[in-house]
């Protein structure tokens, strides 16, 4: 990193007031969750007969969705917990990007699985109810722990930087001085102080490790409980973290690439992170390659004949040109681009990002709806709707306003503290020099 | 020529039309009552009506017809025996009410009528019914033998009857269990009598051991359906194994495997173990910050 | 049709005031209590005897009771004690009149289009016999659906019937994915039913009203059964495809013909389906060998 003055690294790190373009995609996001909540009274109101979910795909987009949010968030664990107990020292400023993108998505995961039930008024059952011996508690308890535990990893970095934050009183107006004080006056950059956080980021950093893998592994097996070709499967806790990890860190790329040129932070987030990024991305790809490979290669060379109409249904059937896509999208492309120094250049790495989560995205949806629309006992003697899923406009509003809501609360994050960590900047800056 | 009679024909069928639209309107479906009569184990006797009608071709069980049931043959006040509104299956029953009591012991035959009244879909309709008073006794003879005689009331002397069918088995849940390979029975001249050898091996009972064996006299013209109903320690003893309250992974609430419980217990505390602790430490921060 | 019709009014009447008191009738050794399971009400009723006398009769003996006491949630997640209840179904019989269903979907006024019982027609591979396989909920011993629910809302009870409680289900559909018979379903809009329907009472065990937003499924009508009637496919079938029974009793009937479960299962070869998830049905098939009637898809033959 080039030798910065302490205030020039502070100057460029201070949250910014929105531009215009800024202002334009929160506006454009909260229309966006004003469609998906209209979407979503109606779903109230008429039930979610309004959705294209019928008896056979009894799960759609919304668990799919669910699941990408829950994928998503183990980024969060990764770049902060494993890179920092491995002592790579270059993923400093993309913790705080990881860990707000874990915060939002994990939050909205929940969200969606409301929203996915059929009695969203009865959802204190699962409190007042609850049996331990099912997936969807174990499901409930590992989603509140490790959303307290991002949060935890988030706050405790953040407090250096309040101080910071607060000494610009007039910058920050009435309101978030006040929410600033709120949450971090009490830290005086006293060394006691920084030898607790110090104490408890790395406590933090072990804990959230195996409550990430616990978290992914648990929603692996909502499915992978159950009988159900494409679904029966020992690999499917292993298959569902590697995924996770690939699509986590696709969206660091996506993010580090926006803020990076957003908030003119090339000096901070720099071509070597990128190249650093691009590289993970490329082991990621072709761990969960691996893990692709044993979950579809194994049952097709059986056939066994419940498998069968399956697996064929994605490689040349019904489901065959999202499965390709999915497939070449979130992982041949992405190895293909990341491979070359070229490919790992900050725009070439922003498109492959943006191939791996998208195509994750659609790996998601395969991964929930054909399986339901293959049960044991032929489909028979119901409504022709039942046959066939496409989701309705409220479905995908729905869908659309959880991924805006996400994007929302990461903006609105970005807008109230520095994406990038000022104190530790600082100090890695000062440390480089004494070197 | 031809033309005029269309003309004609189509004129007709013009000022027909009406009349027939009108009439269709007007014609209600037609109830078809079903009438049986109950003896249950020579104690109680019930009667039992069942409401048809053939709508749009099917024939269907009509719910929610009020019928009164009459003792003698003709409907009035003083021999009604009772009220009752058909069930979603189309039936209604009622019991023998102690106002029949004078009427009852009156002669050895016996009349009923069940009258339906009219409905807005339906016209009233009712239906009559005929029993000689009947009883079926059952006994068991030395060894596994059962013994059941039908006896009906001929000019007030019981006396036995002979050549009536009759079914004699096992009470089970929803049917009768043949004890042989026998089907049915026809009773005997002389004492109106049939015997059946018990032949079913090791059949379960109740907790001691006894079964119920019954005799049973279906939808006979002249008697009704009459049942005797005795309990013989011929079966085994039932065995009651519940897995109910064991613990499982498909028991309910409360009773998870103890290792699911043992594992997901410890694994939440220490979590949130270390949880509490880090919400501690930043207690310890602030008191730090303010002093 | 009418034969089965009969035996299930002459049941009706078998268990009628099995109890009634004893006086007059000297040579009766039983009391209620043992006779029948029902427990005595405490309440008595005065009618009239066979023998012309006015006897007295506990409430709880009348058939039918003139209220049948509201069951608590309690009891119905219990079960009716000292029972066990199977079903076996007969290939062999089956031509797919669908009887079963259409009494099935009207007494449990399910929503049109959806169904309880399927009667689905089969055919293993290319060269084997095609069949009518009708299908109800399995019952399993070690049902996947109850594993996996996370509200105690479908429950295994003491009886063997695997039941729904629309009043505690949250309608997350984890039972449906984890159901490998496809036996579930779920009411995706507020159900079409009449008023006096909807404002029934709701019982686990009449499954009556269906709820919006929760799941429904065939639940072996116990409350039928603890009427001492057949469920509503049983009694409908023409066929007498549909044989139940309680287990602990060695005995399943169709109303007709009544069986030894054992006997039956043993001599006609009764296989459970897909043996090998381990789910234990409670559902036995009896293979479709010596039939009644031809196979006749008619609805397959009128598309192509």
């Amino acid at each position: 990193m080039e030798k910065l003055a302490e205030n020039k690294i502070i100057e460029d790190l201070l949250p910014q007031k929105f531009g215009k373009k800024g202002q334009m995609w929160v506006i454009s996001l909260l229309a966006i969750c004003a469609l998906g909540f209209y979407a979503y009274c109606r779903q109230l109101y008429f039930g979610l007969e309004v959705t294209a979910l019928r008896d056979y795909v009894s799960w759609g987009i919304y668990i799919s969705n669910f699941v990408f949010f829950v994928a998503i968030s183990l980024v969060g664990s990764l770049i902060t917990a494993v890179l920092r107990l491995t002592n790579v020292q270059w993923s400093t400023p993309l913790t705080r990007i990881a860990e707000i993108i874990a915060v939002s998505a994990i939050a909205f995961a929940g969200l969606i699985i409301i929203v996915d039930m059929g009695r969203p008024d009865r959802f204190y059952n699962l409190f007042t109810h609850g049996r331990l011996q099912s997936p969807i508690i174990w499901d409930v308890i590992v989603i509140t722990t490790y959303l307290v535990i991002s949060l935890l990893l988030l706050y405790f970095p953040l407090l250096p930087d309040l101080k910071i934050m607060i000494s610009f009183k007039e910058r920050n107006g009435k309101w978030l001085q006040k929410f600033y004080e709120l949450i971090g006056s009490f830290w005086k950059n006293k060394p006691e102080q920084f030898k607790i956080t110090n104490k408890a980021i790395n406590i933090l950093s072990i804990t959230i490790i195996p409550v990430a893998f616990a978290i992914h592994t648990v929603t692996s097996w909502l499915f992978a409980t159950t009988y159900r070709p494409g679904w029966d499967s020992t690999n499917f806790g292993a298959y569902f973290i590697s995924g996770a990890f690939l699509v986590g860190s696709g969206a660091v790329l996506i993010a580090m690439y926006i803020f990076r040129t957003q908030y003119k932070l090339e000096q901070y987030i720099t071509e070597h992170h990128f190249d650093k990024m691009g590289k993970v991305v490329v082991l990621l790809a072709l761990i969960y390659l691996y893990f692709n490979i044993n979950e579809f290669l194994v049952p097709a060379f059986k056939m066994k004949k419940s498998e069968e109409e399956h697996l064929m249904g994605l490689f040349t059937g019904e489901f065959s040109s999202i499965f390709w896509f999915a497939i070449s999208a979130s992982m041949f492309l992405p190895i293909f681009i990341l491979i070359f120094k070229k490919g790992r250049r900050p725009k070439w790495a922003f498109i492959a990002g943006i191939l791996v989560v998208v195509g994750s995205w659609f790996k998601r949806y395969l991964i929930v709806t054909p399986t339901l629309l293959h049960p044991f006992l032929p489909m028979y003697d119901v409504p022709k709707n039942y046959l066939h899923y496409f989701p309705s406009w409220e479905e995908w509003s729905i869908a659309g306003g959880s991924l805006a809501g996400v994007l929302l609360v990461i903006t609105f994050f970005a807008r109230i503290f520095p994406i990038i960590p000022i104190h530790e900047t600082i100090i890695e800056t000062d440390s480089h020099e004494k070197v | 020529m031809k033309k005029y009679k269309y003309i004609l024909l189509l004129l007709f069928t013009l000022l027909l039309a009406p009349n027939i639209l009108l009439a269709k309107t007007d014609e209600k479906n037609i109830l078809a009552l079903t009438l049986k009569y109950y003896n249950d184990n020579n104690i109680s006797h019930h009667l039992w009506v069942n409401a048809k009608s053939k709508i749009d071709g099917k024939f269907q069980q009509i719910p929610n017809i009020s019928v009164s049931f009459y003792i003698t043959n003709y409907a009035d006040k003083t021999n009604l025996l009772g009220k009752a509104v058909t069930n979603e299956k189309g039936e209604a029953m009622i019991v023998m009410p102690p106002n029949a009591k004078a009427e009852w012991l009156k002669s050895p035959n016996q009349n009923f009528i069940v009258v339906a009244n009219e409905t807005k879909q339906f016209d009233a309709a009712k239906t009559e019914l005929a029993i000689t008073k009947a009883k079926i006794k059952i006994d068991t003879i030395n060894g596994k033998v059962i013994n059941v005689n039908l006896i009906a009331l001929i000019d007030s002397i019981w006396k036995p009857i002979s050549g009536v069918e009759v079914i004699i088995g096992v009470k089970r849940l929803g049917g009768i269990l043949n004890v042989n390979e026998t089907q049915t029975y026809t009773t005997d001249s002389v004492f109106g009598g049939v015997t059946a050898e018990f032949k079913l091996d090791r059949i379960p009972g109740d907790k001691q051991g006894n079964i119920i064996l019954i005799a049973s006299l279906v939808d006979n013209e002249t008697y009704g359906n009459l049942t005797a109903e005795l309990k013989v320690p011929w079966g085994i003893n039932l065995v009651y194994v519940s897995n109910f309250d064991h613990r499982s992974l498909f028991a309910r609430r409360g009773y998870s495997p103890i290792w699911l419980e043992l594992l997901a217990y410890i694994i939440v505390v220490v979590v949130w173990v270390i949880i509490f602790y880090l919400l501690l430490q930043i207690k310890r921060i602030k008191k730090l910050g303010i002093e | 049709m009418k034969s089965s019709d009969n035996s299930r009014r002459e049941f009706l009447a078998t268990t009628l005031l099995a109890g009634a008191t004893l006086a007059g009738c000297g040579g009766n050794p039983f009391t209620p209590e043992e006779l029948s399971d029902v427990k005595p009400s405490g309440e008595m009723v005065k009618l009239l005897s066979v023998d012309g006398e006015i006897i007295e009769v506990d409430k709880a003996f009348l058939k039918p009771v003139p209220e049948l006491p509201a069951l608590s949630n309690t009891e119905a997640r219990v079960g009716i004690p000292g029972k066990k209840f199977a079903m076996v179904i007969d290939l062999s019989r089956c031509k797919s009149v669908k009887k079963c269903q259409t009494a099935c979907n009207h007494m449990h006024h399910i929503h049109p289009g959806q169904n309880w019982i399927k009667v689905y027609p089969m055919q293993d591979s290319e060269k084997t016999a095609p069949y009518w396989q009708p299908t109800t909920c399995m019952h399993c011993d070690e049902p996947p659906c109850v594993k996996v629910c996370p509200v105690d809302a479908t429950f295994k009870r003491k009886d063997g019937i695997v039941l729904i409680d629309s009043d505690r289900c949250v309608g997350c559909r984890f039972c449906m994915a984890a159901c490998p018979y496809s036996s579930r379903v779920f009411n995706w809009e507020e159900p079409k039913i009449e008023k006096e329907i909807a404002d029934k009472p709701y019982s686990c065990e009449t499954s009556v009203p269906q709820k919006i937003g929760t799941v429904g499924k065939c639940d072996f009508c116990p409350d039928m059964v603890r009427q001492g009637n057949l469920p509503h496919c049983v009694s409908a079938c023409p066929n007498g495809v549909f044989f139940f029974g309680d287990i602990l009793e060695d005995a399943v009937t169709n109303g007709a013909e009544t069986f030894r479960f054992s006997e039956l299962i043993k001599d006609k070869a009764g296989y459970r389906l897909m043996e090998d998830l381990g789910t234990k049905p409670s559902v036995y098939y009896l293979p479709p060998v010596n039939r009644n009637f031809p196979f006749e898809n008619i609805e397959e033959d009128k598309k192509s």
